[in-house]
């Protein structure tokens, strides 16, 4: 028999004292890899599985430490600033151990799951006294399967609560191996049309609603819908009403929807990854707006929190 | 004079009808806004009026009792002082002779001219002419203050060395002067009032101070001269007949002043309100309370005559004060509306006690600080939950008034019902920093092994910051704040103070000399326990000097057994005995210092002792030093439930506890070790080197007792906790935990449910105290520009939080704008 502690996985996060990822004080961890990529997305530095250099450029003082270290030669000064030959780069992460400017940031490490059990078991007494524990973030946990299936039943041995916030999009068959080791899914619905989703997040919307109805329907798991609200991209009157309806009729009222409005959060993180190219940039909704979003899940008979 | 208690309910205050809650609660608003504008000044006055009318009694009785003296130096002050009643005032009682002003005190220390001219850069002003009245003042004063009479005994050199390095602040710089600087306080009673005590206000909102006055004359009569003590008993029981009486005659003259405004007062509402407070003053504090009315102007006249003093203590409010909310609402004579109003003048006429120091004292105490706490909640001596609508009330005054006094500390155990949780969270919210979370598991327990009963620990009161008191039977001696880093400073330069070059401590040897870990912890050891006697030392003389300087018939009087003992309080044993403590500051400094001697230099043997040593006496000057800084910050610190960090800062005050618990007191019995720390972090901190911590030359101190260094916790509040749930806190009389967070963090009645669940969980763990800075635009600006010292701030995004110096500037731009939108 395997040892689910040993299981290796990549996580780019361990974040204790989470209060927003479930119910009670939760410990949330954050897997990388990520099959979509939204406009909007908080997490840039998510999306690919293996670890990647995080460069903040207001704190580099170009004193040119991390030049002489990179064993690839990839780092140069221009302007007074380190540049970084993302081609050259292999992440080795010795510019980031030497910069006395915490400038460079290695996102993203291997790991075991014993490891990470390790971090998240040591508040399980805080879990206890509130009705926490676990979340399983990312990234998108499903992308590690077998990970994330080690460290939720390390979890639930240990009787700690297990969360996942997941996009859904994974083959019935992976997901489901994940989920049955989960006991509140966080599920995020982006877009209702197929092609607007497509050209929003990079995949269609198909698989993601079909999971949707299976988690309720077959593995009866008790659901959070989360709906991001960026302005311009998904939030027409349509498309929430669309939302709203399919959560109401195909999932059941039981499902409590937490609106996430859009912020800026990714936007400098798409600098630090040297990948503004990618980087958009929206306004992020007031709360009038928010609210009138609110009144429309509301009128399907869904308890809405709006700002999750 | 004796027989004149009459019963209550006959004869009530205000006959007039109720207004209606809606109509009190617009009038109410306007009137707070009024006595609240009122608090912002320019500048604070300081008079000479109270310490002309001190000196002017003292000169007449030269050659009295000292108690006596004291009586009279007190009657003359409440005969004479000037006295007002401010516009919209409902509460009376002015705390200075000049509204928001602070008067020259004469116990403490003397104010020489350079200290005045410093207090006049500080937003203090005084006039020529008292300038010049304080010099002749002065003069009377030399080597009979606190400080002049502690300097006579400072002759051994030992002893000065010590008194001038400020291992226990602040450092003195001569004998006679001490650290320069006296007090100057409202308040205007018998001062200085360093005793930290819980006096027993509900006896005189009870019984009247009348009755105390009968009880010491009919004690007068059964003396018989057959012992030493009957002569002291009869002065001091002259004394409080006096005082007392002198106190009344104070109330009357507010009963007077009352009533000429209210005879030219052209406003009828306000000219029926100035009836009102005569009426008032006429019987309160001479006679029990009839209502709740009555019950807060006998409370408010009796806290003025319990100051100055910084750390006078209202005890648990909450509890003496809600039968008179409970008849008067039953009766129907009072609404919620009507008693948050005036819980809100209460917190106003506590704003107008201010307070100051010399220089040196101002850093410690940084700020008007002043520790005047409200206890509410917690268990009652049969162990049932306390909690009461009054207890809602008193923190529903914070909420809509929201200064930054009168403190409150909410008792927190098991039955504490999750509404008042709540409540009290919403105020921290509001980002005043208050209420303060105590354990009563913690407390009771500390308290049940020092002897106490169990009915009488359930009963505890807050004094100070969190020192833990029993109203009329206890007493805390101010005490030094002793800088743990600066005494480890010594240790490794071998007994050498680094500021004045004078040999402090013990040789306990060159620190490249020893040879493992253990040995050089032991030797730090021996260096800590001395320099702690000395500081025991002192405390003594301290003690010894207030007993003979300062008596006070008022507040011994309200004492347990106060005429019948016949002694003023610090002449008397007291049944919990906590009179001397010792208190460090900085310890999780000496404990991450001596985590990172071991981890560096003889675990992983990275760099030598000598490395070290010279990049701290450069202060990590330089690329080579900076590097072995950044060795340093990378070793094992507390506050991320590390155990191998955690396991030297539990041992540390293990040790402590245990040394101070072999250090006699001048009051009988031994020292309590305690751990606050208030603002001396700052000053501790810029009399201490670079230490092995990473923390540079003067740097401030780790703040709280148990709160991680700042910047050294990397793993959230949850592991922080864990950390100081590692320190054994029970021997503690008190320990200290700030936390902060962003507003966004506690938005939700679900995250105040969430952040309730970690305050049990800590108490549930042994904590004994716990206290929330929800920051405001100016620390997340700070946060901005300096985020090494901010990463534990947890800040709320959308659907997720996130630290806030991991984000970006952008980000944090739109934060800070959204804290200002949310600040009302």
């Amino acid at each position: 028999m395997t040892d689910e502690r040993d299981t290796r996985g990549v996580i780019f996060n361990v974040q204790h004292y989470s209060i927003h990822d479930g119910p009670g004080i939760r410990t949330t961890v954050f897997l990388k890899g990520c099959p979509l990529h939204c406009l909007w997305c908080q997490n840039p530095e998510s999306q690919a599985v293996r670890p990647e250099l995080f460069f903040n450029a207001e704190r580099c003082q170009g004193c040119a430490k991390c030049v002489d270290v990179c064993p690839e030669h990839a780092i140069e000064i221009v302007d007074g600033k380190s540049r970084t030959n993302r081609a050259v780069c292999k992440t080795s992460g010795e510019c980031a151990q030497v910069c006395p400017n915490d400038a460079r940031n290695v996102m993203g490490k291997y790991v075991t799951a014993g490891q990470v059990f390790k971090q998240v078991s040591a508040d399980a007494i805080f879990y206890q006294r509130s009705g926490g524990g676990m979340t399983i973030s990312g990234g998108e946990p499903l992308t590690q399967p077998q990970f994330a299936i080690s460290l939720l039943k390390l979890c639930r041995d240990a009787a700690i609560h297990t969360t996942i916030d997941t996009c859904g999009y994974a083959t019935w068959d992976s997901a489901r191996r994940v989920l049955e080791n989960v006991d509140l899914v966080l599920y995020d619905f982006k877009h209702m049309d197929p092609s607007a989703h497509k050209k929003l997040t990079g995949v269609s919307n198909e698989l993601i609603l079909d999971n949707a109805k299976k988690i309720v329907r077959e593995l009866s798991l008790p659901m959070f819908a989360r709906v991001p609200i960026a302005p311009g991209l998904n939030d027409s009157l349509t498309n929430l009403r669309a939302t709203a309806q399919f959560i109401a009729t195909e999932l059941g009222d039981s499902v409590k929807v937490h609106l996430l409005p859009y912020h800026r959060l990714g936007e400098a993180k798409y600098e630090r990854l040297e990948k503004p190219s990618q980087s958009i940039s929206i306004d992020p909704p007031n709360d009038e707006r928010v609210f009138e979003l609110q009144k429309i899940f509301e009128s399907f008979g869904l308890t809405t929190i709006a700002g999750g | 004079m004796n027989q004149v208690i009459q019963s209550t309910h006959t004869n009530f205050a205000h006959p007039i009808p109720l207004p209606s809650a809606q109509e009190i609660i617009g009038a109410s608003k306007t009137r707070i806004q009024k006595l609240r504008a009122r608090l912002f000044v320019d500048k604070y006055p300081v008079c000479v009026e109270k310490i002309r009318l001190l000196t002017e009694a003292y000169k007449q009785t030269e050659g009295e009792p000292m108690i006596l003296r004291r009586a009279q130096a007190l009657a003359n002050v409440l005969a004479k002082i000037t006295i007002f009643i401010e516009d919209d005032e409902l509460i009376v009682g002015n705390a200075a002779s000049q509204p928001m002003a602070v008067e020259f005190d004469c116990d403490y220390g003397i104010w020489s001219q350079d200290e005045i001219d410093a207090l006049k850069q500080d937003g203090f002003t005084t006039s020529q002419e008292d300038e010049i009245e304080l010099k002749t003042i002065n003069e009377y004063w030399k080597g009979k203050t606190l400080v002049g009479r502690m300097g006579q005994f400072y002759d051994d050199e030992r002893l000065w060395s010590f008194m001038q390095s400020g291992v226990v602040l602040p450092p003195w710089k001569t004998r006679a002067e001490g650290s320069g600087g006296g007090y100057a306080q409202g308040g205007l009673g018998l001062g200085p009032g360093f005793f930290l005590c819980g006096f027993d206000f509900a006896r005189v909102l009870n019984g009247g101070l009348n009755q105390i006055i009968a009880e010491a004359e009919n004690e007068l009569k059964q003396i018989r001269f057959t012992n030493a003590d009957a002569v002291k008993k009869v002065d001091y029981l002259k004394a409080v007949i006096l005082a007392q009486g002198a106190i009344i005659h104070f109330a009357h003259r507010f009963a007077n002043l009352a009533r000429e405004l209210a005879a030219c007062e052209s406003d009828p509402a306000r000219k029926q309100e100035l009836a009102q407070i005569a009426e008032i003053c006429d019987r309160v504090p001479a006679y029990p309370a009839r209502d709740f009315r009555d019950a807060m102007q006998s409370f408010w006249f009796m806290f003025l005559m319990l100051t100055p003093s910084t750390t006078a203590a209202a005890g648990r409010f909450d509890q003496y004060m809600f039968p008179f909310y409970k008849n008067d609402l039953d009766a129907g004579r009072i609404n919620d509306a009507q008693v948050l109003e005036l819980l809100q003048c209460l917190r106003i006429k506590d704003m107008q006690i201010n307070r100051t120091s010399g220089k040196a004292n101002r850093q410690k105490n940084a700020g008007l600080a002043k520790w005047h706490n409200w206890t509410i909640g917690g268990v009652t001596p049969e162990g049932n939950d306390a909690t009461n609508e009054l207890s809602y009330l008193i923190l529903e005054a914070a909420q809509c008034c929201p200064t930054p006094h009168h403190t409150i500390t909410v008792r927190v155990h098991d039955g504490t019902p999750e509404k008042l949780m709540q409540k009290s969270l919403e105020v921290v919210r509001t980002g005043i920093g208050m209420p303060a979370f105590v354990s009563d598991k913690s407390y009771i327990e500390f308290l049940l092994t020092q002897g106490v009963p169990l009915r009488t620990a359930r009963d505890y009161i807050m004094t100070g910051c969190l020192d833990v008191n029993i109203v009329g039977q206890s007493r805390i001696a101010t005490y030094g704040m002793f800088i743990a880093p600066l005494a480890l400073d010594i240790f490794m330069r071998n007994g050498i103070d680094p500021n004045t070059g004078l040999q402090v401590g013990l040789q306990t040897g060159a620190l490249e000399n020893f040879s493992g870990f253990d040995e050089l912890l032991t030797a730090f050891k021996k260096q800590l326990a001395y320099l702690m006697s000395v500081a025991a030392e002192r405390n003594n003389i301290e003690l010894r000097v207030m007993t003979e300087l300062f008596p006070d018939p008022v507040r011994s009087s309200l004492m347990v057994d106060g005429i019948t003992a016949g002694k003023d309080m610090l002449h008397r044993k007291m049944p919990l005995e906590n009179g001397g403590v010792l208190n460090p500051i900085g310890m999780i400094n000496v404990a991450d210092s001596l985590t990172t001697l071991k981890w560096l230099v003889f675990d992983e043997k990275k760099i030598s002792m000598r490395e070290l040593q010279t990049a701290l006496r450069a202060n990590w000057q330089g690329d080579e030093y900076e590097k072995i800084r950044q060795q340093c910050l990378a070793a094992p610190k507390y506050g991320n439930d590390d155990d191998y960090a955690d396991a030297l800062a539990h041992d540390l005050y293990q040790f402590w506890a245990d040394i101070t618990g072999t250090l006699d007191t001048a009051l009988g019995g031994k020292h309590i070790p305690t751990a606050i720390s208030i603002t001396s972090h700052a000053p501790g901190g810029a009399l201490t080197s670079a230490t092995p911590d990473g923390r540079f030359a003067g740097e401030c101190l780790a703040d709280g007792t148990t709160s991680p260094m700042r910047g050294r916790d990397k793993n959230g509040p949850t592991a922080a906790i864990k950390s100081a749930s590692k320190i054994d806190q029970t021997p503690y009389q008190a320990t200290l935990m700030n936390m902060k967070f962003h507003p966004t963090a506690l938005k939700t009645n679900e995250d105040l449910r969430k952040l309730s669940a970690l305050i049990r969980t800590y108490f549930g763990l042994g904590g004994k105290h716990l206290q929330f800075n929800v920051v405001t635009k100016e620390t997340l600006i700070a946060a901005q520009k300096q985020p090494e010292n901010y990463r534990d701030l947890v800040v709320r995004m959308a659907g997720y939080s996130a630290y806030f110096v991991q984000l970006g500037k952008t980000v944090q731009d739109e934060i800070i704008a959204r804290t200002e939108h949310h600040q009302v």
